[in-house]
């Protein structure tokens, strides 16, 4: 009988504790905000009260106050809405796609282009009603159609673009020859012709070198992808079919790229053997503080190092600090890059004129798909890319503003770098994954094409231009194996 | 085989109804016989097992086969399959099963042994003995329980996890929340069939093995002679010379490396030595410079990896028996000879399996050529340079190109080759064939 009371108590007990736990929990979830829509249809108008919106800003945006200013601005305008932004704190290298579904991440960020839109192939930031925004106009399409994704045959726009990144020319106007006014400056217009053409300045370049040889004119490793290939574009070259989109059409050898190519190798006759690798990047805010560089290109956001290395340096010349932060001021030049020669020939004196063209990119806001508050954080979008707080914006950190008002505003290399893109002279970095191929082919190339302006004669490998065009052939292709093969 | 049938067969005949019973539910048997702890051990094991399967082990053995079916749409709302988590879930769930079933095993081999003892009128093993027994018999049983659970959870779920991507065509634009499929051993084939990677795969794999020879051996034989040059009774501030090597060791190998690269590219040191002196800049590192780029690698991995080497072998020739030297030297052998006939089967029997640890960790040293000369591909190889390794080779095609699926199966290639390897030379190394040589 004992026997049988255990036995039945344990049956009972396994059965019990079978029927008792619920189901399966299904993996797959539908919230709430499914029956409201699709992407922007989210966005109501109706502000979610009482809630704190994390942003993930630009760190130089937060060290140098500015993130500050625009979140108390911000802050105090919806006390009464109980709406907050917050410092998200968090790493700018976030994984959005592999972090947001599990509640982690920012509400909104502000990265590059290229990093927003590849959440964008995942649906991981919101498609945004831009056209709502009233500026809408005042930012060029181009700017726009970086932040543009297409979904089941639907344009969506997943970013409100806030700022141009475009390579600059930085000179030293203290180190151009003291009668530069009658031997360089054949039109006259009181700018040297050494930084309006980039014939003129491989021919000061060549001058200056031969002078004393420990100088030089302007420097710039070849090998780093993003500043060369803006000679290619200026020839025809493109990155991606249709816009940047279709990476089965890759355009570096496109047009007349191989001009470009040849430019280069030109250029980097006049420099030495430290153009071949990073030598000359490493080492330019040095170089061009102390004189042994003329120019050299970069991006705007590293002025200040530049004008810092000027700085030390007539310091040790014995200025005062102040004097010598205004002598650097005055001294350190950044401008638009250089025209071209139309045939590619920087010693062809009767070659036409082109504009140079560069590789860019556009930083903005985007709303993850992840958060709770959207109309709360696309208000937050819409006041941090208000006419104020973006003039602000490029007071304090010395960007370019997407904004013609704003850049107008503040003008100077602002309003430069917004007519440059403008004017289509900028090639935004394709808002598409495939991008990240293209970087080390594209690398090997220009390594390739530095190294042979140092190759003896006999094995030299780019001798004109259809070995160049070759070449760039030959990267195209390595870049669409790197796409393709293992798809 | 007959033994174990004829087992079962006894098993079937002789076991008790409720050692049976402990087959449907767990702990019946002890129950039976007396051992109601252990039998409510095994009972509520059953109990949560069945929560678990229920609960979630159930999905997670399915999502291991399906990797996912929704799709996952955050505009929608639909937050859809992860099927890396699932996989990773999955992977979890056989290894429940598995601890399971051990259990469930043990659960009527113990009801069965249980009934035996008491045919035999013998008592019964409480749960309080066996639980002695633990901390004494079986005190390695108790010890070992949490490593080796920590060893499952930490090495072994991940190296499954990744012998799995491997069937898998995760990676490229199959990454979540895209949904993974399994794909059986197409990546292999890929590796095989596709012409770009066959020849690239051949000449990388030849440098790599020449590298990890010669780098081990020129590591090795570095080490060993500075601590046999150290070792000599003449040389004077010994604890001074030997901490010199220990500060090339105790900087982060990267740091050197990036030093090495400075030191070697066009503006470095070097260089500007050269140039100064009306030379031509050398590029030593760069696309033209293959031989040259793998010597200094193999040289700036021997300043790495010697000052360990050297400790190691100090402390093993403090442990030679002088006798032996005494002897041979009496027997007339020279310097020479009793080097290769006394140290070295010495050294090489007491450091053969770091000698193997050496030669797998050159074999995937991914750090040299990453840092002193990454970020080049060559004509020839297909994304990959003339001095990159199976490692360099499987990082630039996974990372780079998030093809982890096939990362994953060159991985497995690499595993493969390298533990061959290592097998073979172990087994016919003395430490191996001749075990008590020194003991």
């Amino acid at each position: 009988m004992k026997k049988k009371l255990i036995a039945s108590v344990l049956i009972a007990a396994t059965v019990l504790s079978a029927t008792a736990c619920g189901g399966n929990s299904d993996s797959t979830e539908t919230g709430d905000s499914a029956q409201a829509g699709t992407g922007s249809s989210l966005f109501t108008g109706e502000l979610e009260e009482n809630v704190t919106i994390q942003v993930l800003e630009n760190d130089t945006a937060i060290s140098e106050g500015y993130f500050q200013e625009l979140i108390d601005a911000f802050n105090e305008e919806y006390k009464d809405k109980g709406i907050q932004a917050v410092d998200a704190n968090m790493d700018q290298y976030l994984d959005l796609a592999n972090d947001g579904p599990y509640g982690y991440g920012p509400d909104v960020l502000y990265q590059a282009n290229d990093i927003i839109m590849k959440y964008a192939q995942g649906k991981h930031i919101l498609p945004l009603p831009v056209e709502e925004f009233d500026w809408y106009d005042q930012v060029p399409k181009s700017a726009w159609s970086a932040y543009e994704t297409t979904v089941d045959g639907t344009t969506y726009t997943c970013g409100v673009p806030v700022n141009v990144q475009a390579p600059m020319l930085y000179y030293r106007k203290d180190l151009l020859p003291e009668d530069w006014e009658s031997t360089w400056d054949e039109n006259q217009d009181q700018i040297p012709d050494m930084v309006q053409t980039w014939s003129s300045l491989y021919e000061f370049s060549k001058a200056r070198h031969s002078e004393d040889a420990n100088t030089y004119g302007y420097m710039k490793s070849l090998n780093d992808m993003y500043f060369s290939s803006g000679f290619l574009f200026s020839y025809g070259a493109y990155i991606f079919g249709d816009n940047n989109t279709d990476p089965s059409d890759i355009g570096f050898a496109a047009g007349e790229a191989e001009k470009g190519a040849y430019v280069l190798s030109q250029l980097a006759s006049a420099m030495n053997e430290d153009c071949i690798d990073d030598t000359i990047t490493t080492n330019a805010y040095s170089k061009l503080g102390n004189g042994t560089y003329f120019a050299t290109i970069s991006t705007p956001d590293v002025y200040s190092t530049f004008l810092g290395e000027l700085e030390k340096e007539y310091e040790e010349e014995g200025l005062s600090a102040e004097e010598a932060a205004k002598k650097a001021e005055e001294n350190l030049v950044m401008t638009t890059l250089p025209m071209l020669p139309d045939s590619g020939d920087l010693t062809d004196e009767s070659a036409e004129l082109i504009q140079s063209v560069t590789m860019g990119g556009v930083n903005g806001y985007a709303i993850s798909s992840y958060t709770k508050a959207p109309n709360a954080c696309l208000e937050f979008v819409k006041f941090a890319t208000s006419y104020e707080m973006v003039t602000l914006r490029a007071k304090m950190l010395g960007i370019a503003p997407a904004r013609e008002d704003a850049a107008e505003e503040v003008g100077g290399t602002s309003a430069l770098i917004y007519e440059n893109l403008d004017a289509g002279n900028i090639i935004l970095m394709p808002s598409i994954s495939e991008v990240s191929q293209i970087w080390t082919p594209g690398q090997t190339f220009f390594i390739d094409l530095a190294k042979d302006v140092y190759r003896a004669d006999s094995e030299k490998k780019y001798t004109d231009l259809e070995s160049m065009k070759a070449g760039l052939t030959d990267m195209c292709q390595q870049i669409h194996e790197a796409i393709t093969t293992l798809q | 085989m007959n033994k174990k049938r004829e087992r079962m067969k006894e098993f079937i005949t002789h076991a008790s109804g409720s050692v049976k019973l402990s087959a449907i539910i767990m702990g019946a048997g002890h129950f039976r016989y007396g051992s109601i702890s252990k039998g409510l051990i095994y009972l509520l094991m059953e109990i949560a097992m069945i929560i678990y399967l229920i609960g979630r082990g159930f999905g997670d053995l399915k999502g291991f086969f399906t990797l996912g079916t929704q799709h996952a749409d955050a505009w929608a709302g639909v937050k859809g399959d992860n099927s890396v988590v699932m996989m990773l879930m999955g992977i979890f769930a056989w290894i429940v099963v598995a601890a399971f079933l051990f259990f469930y095993v043990q659960n009527i081999r113990g009801a069965y042994a249980m009934q035996k003892r008491k045919e035999q009128g013998l008592l019964q093993k409480t749960l309080r003995k066996e639980f002695k027994e633990l901390l004494d018999q079986k005190f390695y049983v108790l010890v070992l329980a949490l490593p080796i659970l920590g060893v499952c959870i930490f090495n072994v779920l991940p190296i499954i996890f990744m012998i799995l991507i491997a069937f898998t065509n995760y990676g490229g634009n199959i990454v979540p929340p895209e949904l993974v499929d399994w794909v059986g051993f197409d990546n292999f084939k890929k590796l095989m069939v596709l012409s770009k990677f066959g020849p690239t795969f051949v000449k990388i794999l030849g440098w790599n093995l020449l590298w990890a020879v010669l780098s081990t051996a020129l590591n090795y034989f570095a080490g060993l002679g500075l601590a046999l040059l150290l070792n000599k009774e003449c040389v004077k501030g010994k604890a001074i010379w030997r901490a010199f090597p220990i500060l090339a060791y105790a900087i982060p190998g990267f740091i050197t490396l990036l030093a090495f690269k400075f030191m070697f590219s066009y503006g470095g040191p070097i260089n500007q030595i050269i140039t100064a002196n009306g030379g031509t800049a050398i590029g030593f590192l760069d696309l033209d410079a293959k031989w040259s780029a793998r010597i200094i690698g193999l040289l700036v991995n021997c300043w790495i990896s010697v000052p360990s080497i050297m400790l190691l072998a100090t402390g093993h020739l403090s442990n030679r028996d002088a006798s032996l030297y005494e002897a041979a030297k009496i027997d007339g052998a020279g310097r020479w000879a009793q080097f290769w006939k006394l140290t070295m089967p010495f050294m090489l029997f007491s450091t053969m399996p770091v000698l193997l640890g050496q030669f797998i960790g050159n074999f995937n040293n991914f750090g040299i050529f990453y840092f002193l000369r990454g970020g080049l591909y060559m004509d020839g190889y297909f994304l990959a340079s003339d001095t990159d390794l199976l490692i360099n080779w499987l990082y630039n095609l996974s990372i780079d190109n998030n093809y982890y699926c096939v990362g994953a199966a060159i991985s497995l290639i690499i595993f493969f080759i390298t533990s061959v390897i290592s097998l073979v030379v172990y087994v016919k190394s003395p430490s191996y064939r001749e075990e008590d040589t020194f003991q």
